[in-house]
């Protein structure tokens, strides 16, 4: 399989003032396959929206490079703004980016930019807007009018459109209530399924990226500490709380029953393959 | 960078300078640009250059940094001396060019001039240097309170809290700005190029959404103001007391001196 | 029973476009002295207002109803600023709630208001710092620190007053998971140590784990008033309110919906397990 993106010893840090905490990156290196979900997890701080920056040209490495289906994105300065329509970055709290007096005329902001217009510009925001479940009803409300989830994936469909090939999410879910929680992530999913884009989400929920990615780039005082399956990653419980991260809780449930009774598997991440465990060991006895 | 606003140009050291009372520090900086500005030439403007050069010593702020300062407006320090080049009326006709003459006096003229605005600036800078802007902002609102006579001390304690949370929220709205710049950037905005009203509507989805949140700060930190009890400053007595020492009496009665040494220098010369 | 704010038939509604909104309907509740309170509901259910008619910033929109503080009628404008005093309250953004640049300023902001000495402040605000470890940053600038941080200083301020009461509107709503828990464990410690009354509104379950009630609120309405295992081995009804269900809890109530015979009132991670060991007769190994 042929990567889409390619990050090679990657090092950024911001100048100025010292007393600042800001989060650099050191000598990053990974690569990630076309239509792969990658969740990037770390604490407060350890370089993630410096990274994520990176990928879609909005901040120029200070040294190594940042390839997209193998070519440098700086490789012609001048077309940085098309790196940006072909890896779309949604910031967090994206609703607060929402400007235009009605719905449809936000979700247009991006198309518009790429120099669509007319029919075809209506087509694009449309065909977007079916895809994620945004409401015809919705496109001549004023986005100020709509509630918080609403906002919420107004603002992302308005990145959606574009079509970008490699989605990046940061803390798309933050500050939702679970009914928004749900319908954000079904519009990823849908987007995703729909024109085969590669995701990458940037959460603290370690539950999510459980259920969620494929892999996990673990993200520690700048450096990359861990680039593997979620599996993997989770398995490795210990390292993952000496820089301050965590399993997901049903793991930590388990554990907890597997120090008395060391029969009990501690190798599950998601709720749903903990209940289908547990079931299991309860119909069938312990040898389940 | 404007982020760091809130410390203004504080440079931080414990020199005397440093620790003198900030009202001092304003009032004193006024008493020296009145009388800079009431020197007659070139000969007297000596005294101000001598008491300068010893405060930017005892501040202890390198060198380096009021050359910054100074740098920033050169090109106005240059302007105003070439204007006053061809003031110049009498001495020695050294040049002419077309309808323009230099002559000695003209050239002493616009190094007294240039020299007068460097000055101005290397004074202020220390204020600036030596002072936080917090610290400006409590001596402003003390130096004002006589206003109390007028009846405008509700006016004065509007003044100051308005310096205060503005010190408080530039940088998070200049924070917010990039961030809402990076946002619409990755929405493929172009900020950079373009005509000038092009520019100027590309800046339309920056200012919509920072405008909004905004105003929804500013309404959410008066309730916040509200909870903890302010009433528009009616009974508030400040934690912070502003204090005089001796050495702002001595820091003073100096700066007297040499202002008085101006008026000496003006009068024989 | 001492009951510090007492809450009757209270209504709140305002006009949108014309049209009559109402976001508190009728609602009665006492907040005991000393007590641990959580109102938990779902965006929109009323839980911000509701915490803002407790000190007065909302008054009820009913002539019958009334908000008592201490036996203050909330609606007496003579005493709003002693109200205020004794209700102390903290909001979501902590970068909306400070005014000044330098962090021992802005804790002095309400002791400055309540026109104490210097001398009083100083021992206020530095008593304050100390109490949710920000002593040390007592000169920084809160624009250099961490959300979690910004927030204790937040708290600070609002302590510098000594309230009797705390009242904070989903506090840990923008904080990561380290400033989440520092900011809950100064809380709880408020209340066990100082017999602070504390009342926390929030949508997260696991916030109301500590507390000694729960409160649930949708659409302006109580719909389960009790402790915290009470309302929590209901998991139907907080589901259909729109509720955040940690995994623990939902693992239990998964567990019995496939027909194991097991508790849903836990939201630990030890207690979980426990309630599991249980159930499986994982034990006796």
């Amino acid at each position: 399989m042929a990567s889409i993106i390619e990050v090679k010893n990657l090092s950024y840090t911001y100048d100025g003032d010292a007393q600042i905490v800001k989060d650099a990156i050191h000598d990053i290196s990974f690569s990630i396959e076309k239509g792969e979900i990658v969740g990037i997890i770390g604490h407060t701080g350890s370089g993630k929206s410096t990274l994520i920056q990176h990928l879609n040209g909005l901040l120029k490495p200070a040294s190594g490079e940042v390839l997209l289906n193998g070519k440098n994105i700086w490789d012609d300065p001048k077309n940085i703004k098309d790196i940006r329509f072909k890896v779309g970055l949604v910031f967090q709290y994206p609703e607060y980016q929402l400007f235009e007096e009605t719905v449809f005329a936000d979700i247009a902001f991006g198309p518009k930019n790429m120099g669509l217009t007319g029919d075809e510009l209506k087509n694009r925001v449309e065909s977007i807007c079916d895809t994620v479940g945004i409401k015809r009803e919705y496109f001549d409300k004023s986005p100020f009018d709509l509630s918080g989830g609403e906002k919420r994936r107004v603002a992302i469909a308005g990145v959606m459109a574009m079509k970008p090939e490699v989605l990046i999410l940061d803390e798309p879910i933050a500050g939702l209530d679970p009914k928004g929680r749900h319908e954000v992530s079904a519009m990823v999913k849908n987007y995703r399924e729909k024109f085969g884009a590669t995701v990458i989400i940037v959460s603290h929920n370690m539950e999510d990226m459980a259920s969620l990615a494929d892999k996990l780039i673990v993200l520690s005082g700048g450096k990359l500490v861990m680039y593997d399956t979620a599996y993997n990653v989770f398995s490795k419980g210990d390292m993952l709380s000496e820089i301050g991260l965590s399993v997901p809780v049903v793991t930590k449930v388990l554990k907890l029953i597997n120090e008395k009774n060391n029969d009990i598997r501690t190798d599950i991440f998601t709720l749903k393959d903990a209940v289908e465990y547990l079931c299991a060991l309860s119909a069938g006895g312990k040898n389940a | 960078m404007l982020k760091d606003i809130t410390f203004g140009q504080y440079y931080e050291s414990n020199s005397i300078v440093h620790r003198l009372d900030p009202r001092t520090k304003i009032l004193v900086l006024i008493l020296d640009i009145v009388f800079l500005f009431l020197t007659k030439s070139i000969y007297s403007l000596i005294v101000p250059a001598v008491q300068t050069v010893l405060i930017l010593i005892i501040s202890k702020v390198p060198a380096k940094m009021f050359l910054r300062n100074i740098k920033t407006i050169l090109p106005i320090i240059i302007f105003t001396s070439i204007i006053n080049l061809f003031y110049g009326n009498s001495g020695t006709v050294l040049l002419t060019v077309w309808y323009f003459t230099i002559t000695t006096s003209g050239i002493l003229r616009a190094v007294y001039m240039g020299s007068r605005i460097i000055l101005l600036i290397l004074l202020s800078s220390v204020l600036t240097y030596t002072t936080t802007p917090n610290d400006i902002t409590d001596a402003i609102e003390s130096l004002l309170s006589f206003m109390r006579i007028f009846r405008l001390q509700n006016a004065v304690h509007m003044l100051a809290m308005m310096m205060t949370i503005a010190l408080r929220f530039i940088p998070t709205l200049v924070e917010e700005t990039e961030k809402i710049m990076n946002a619409q950037k990755a929405r493929g905005a172009d900020l950079e190029n373009g005509r000038l009203i092009e520019r100027i509507k590309a800046l339309i989805p920056i200012l919509i959404p920072l405008l909004i949140s905004s105003v929804r700060r500013a309404y959410e930190l008066a309730e916040a103001m509200e909870c903890r009890c302010y009433n528009g400053g009616v009974g508030r007595v400040r934690m912070k007391r502003l204090k005089y020492s001796w050495a702002d009496l001595w820091a003073a009665f100096i700066n007297i001196m040499f202002c008085g040494g101006i008026i000496a220098i003006n009068t024989l010369i | 029973m001492d009951n510090l704010i007492e809450i009757k038939n209270v209504s709140f509604s305002f006009d949108a476009e014309g049209e009559k909104r109402d976001i508190i309907k009728n609602l009665n509740l006492n907040i005991e002295r000393s007590s641990f309170t959580v109102i938990l509901g779902h965006n929109g259910s009323g839980k911000s207002t509701l915490a803002k008619l407790m000190n007065g910033l909302y008054k009820p929109t009913n002539a019958d109803g009334s908000v008592l503080v201490d036996g203050i009628d909330t609606k007496d404008e003579t005493s709003e600023i002693e109200i205020r005093r004794k209700v102390g309250m903290v909001f979501q953004n902590p970068d909306n709630q400070l005014v000044a640049s330098i962090v021992e300023d802005d804790v002095a902001f309400g002791p400055e208001n309540l026109g104490l000495t210097p001398e009083k402040s100083r021992e206020r605000v530095d008593e304050a710092l100390k109490a949710v470890g920000m002593y040390e940053f007592r000169k920084s600038t809160p624009h250099h620190l961490s959300g979690g941080q910004k927030q204790r200083i937040a708290i600070a301020g609002i302590i510098a007053m000594r309230p009797e009461c705390l009242i904070l509107d989903e506090p840990t709503a923008m904080l990561d998971p380290k400033g989440r828990a520092e900011v809950m464990s100064i809380i709880t410690r408020f209340n066990r140590e100082n017999g602070m009354t504390i009342v926390l509104i929030t949508h997260f379950m696991e916030e109301a784990e500590l507390a000694d009630r729960v409160v649930l609120l949708s659409d302006g309405e109580i719909i389960s008033d009790g402790t915290p295992k009470e309302i929590f081995s209901d998991i139907k009804t907080l589901k259909s309110t729109g509720l955040d269900v940690p995994q623990t809890t939902e693992l239990l109530y998964q567990l019995k919906k496939n027909g194991i015979d097991i508790d849903t009132d836990a939201i630990s991670v030890k207690e979980t397990a426990a309630r599991i060991s249980a159930a499986l007769h994982l034990e006796e190994s």
